[in-house]
């Protein structure tokens, strides 16, 4: 064997000295190994925040529950006004279907009677 | 039939040991904290161990040493049973820790080269000396050796793990791994003559 061809006596001596008194575990050490352990198991077990359903994040770009609130009752506002809407508002029910009435702007007098007369 | 008259061979200690420790793995992963210090208490002395052998350093042994047990607490969940002993998991990232530090660590020695030549070389070597008496001529001699031989010799010498375990530990083949150990092995044993003729060791 190529290892024989050198004195390994002193060095297999080394090697058992070694072997005999491994390196303690300094207890401080150990410690900081330990607490390691703990914080990784609290982490664990720690209840791991939901992702957000649709809804809540909907919500949350919106402007949070209050922002939601506001878009309905804004919304039920405008519902409300289109359906009974208050007196001074023209009425978008009655308006419907209307778009073919013409009006009569100059209350029945000819634009070219008008001009013949400025002559 | 006559039955089978081989006797079945009793697990060898090591393979135990792996059991047991892939079972507290286990259990430290469904959250028993008493695993932990189990663990702890046979697995950490190996890291440091292996990590101060590696490094000649002991501060950064236990900064090692700490991070590799870290990566096996976050990895306890995961852990798959069979695949690979803890312990030789253990090894592994510790010898990757290791050979992180020292790449980051020579590079800071050669940005620090560019900056500055130290003024006086005294104190340097004063410190070097008394670094050199605080560990003993096997430490000494290891920190000379290229990293791959200490490597193999640390983990086949001092660990005493199988070739094939320290094969998969340095990811290499069984045959590297022994031409590493004894070519590490001739290089110490020179070292260490050196050393003994150096220090008047030699008695005739």
């Amino acid at each position: 064997m190529t290892e024989r061809e050198f004195d390994t006596g002193p060095l297999d001596d080394l090697f058992a000295a070694a072997r005999a008194a491994p390196p303690a575990l300094p207890p401080a050490l150990a410690a900081r190994m330990l607490a390691d352990a703990g914080r990784v198991l609290d982490e664990r077990q720690a209840p791991r925040p939901a992702m957000p359903g649709w809804r809540a994040q909907l919500a949350e770009a919106i402007g949070g529950w209050f922002g939601v609130g506001g878009l309905a009752a804004a919304c039920a506002a405008g519902l409300w006004i289109g359906l009974a809407p208050p007196a001074g508002l023209p009425d978008p029910v009655g308006l419907f279907g209307q778009s073919q009435t013409s009006y009569d702007l100059f209350q029945g007098s000819d634009l070219a009677l008008a001009l013949s007369e400025d002559g | 039939m006559a039955a089978p008259a081989r006797i079945i061979e009793a697990p060898d200690d090591s393979s135990v040991r792996g059991d047991e420790e892939a079972a507290l793995l286990a259990a430290f992963a469904s959250g028993d904290r008493q695993a932990a210090a189990q663990l702890t208490a046979r697995l950490g002395p190996r890291t440091f161990g292996l990590a101060l052998r590696l490094l000649g350093d002991r501060a950064e042994a236990e900064d090692v040493a700490q991070e590799a047990m870290l990566r096996l607490w976050r990895i306890a969940p995961d852990w798959r049973h069979g695949e690979a002993r803890v312990s030789t998991w253990l090894y592994r990232v510790t010898l990757n820790l290791v050979t992180d530090r020292r790449r980051r660590s020579r590079g800071r020695m050669a940005a620090l080269d560019e900056v500055a030549e130290p003024a006086d070389p005294a104190p340097g070597a004063a410190r070097r000396m008394l670094d050199a008496q605080r560990h003993d001529a096997l430490q000494v001699a290891l920190m000379q050796l290229p990293e791959r031989q200490r490597e193999a010799v640390v983990l086949r010498h001092i660990e005493e793990l199988a070739n094939p375990e320290i094969a998969g530990i340095m990811e290499i083949s069984t045959e590297a791994v022994e031409s590493l150990t004894a070519r590490g092995k001739r290089a110490l044993a020179a070292i260490l003559a050196g050393q003994r003729a150096e220090l008047g060791y030699d008695d005739d």
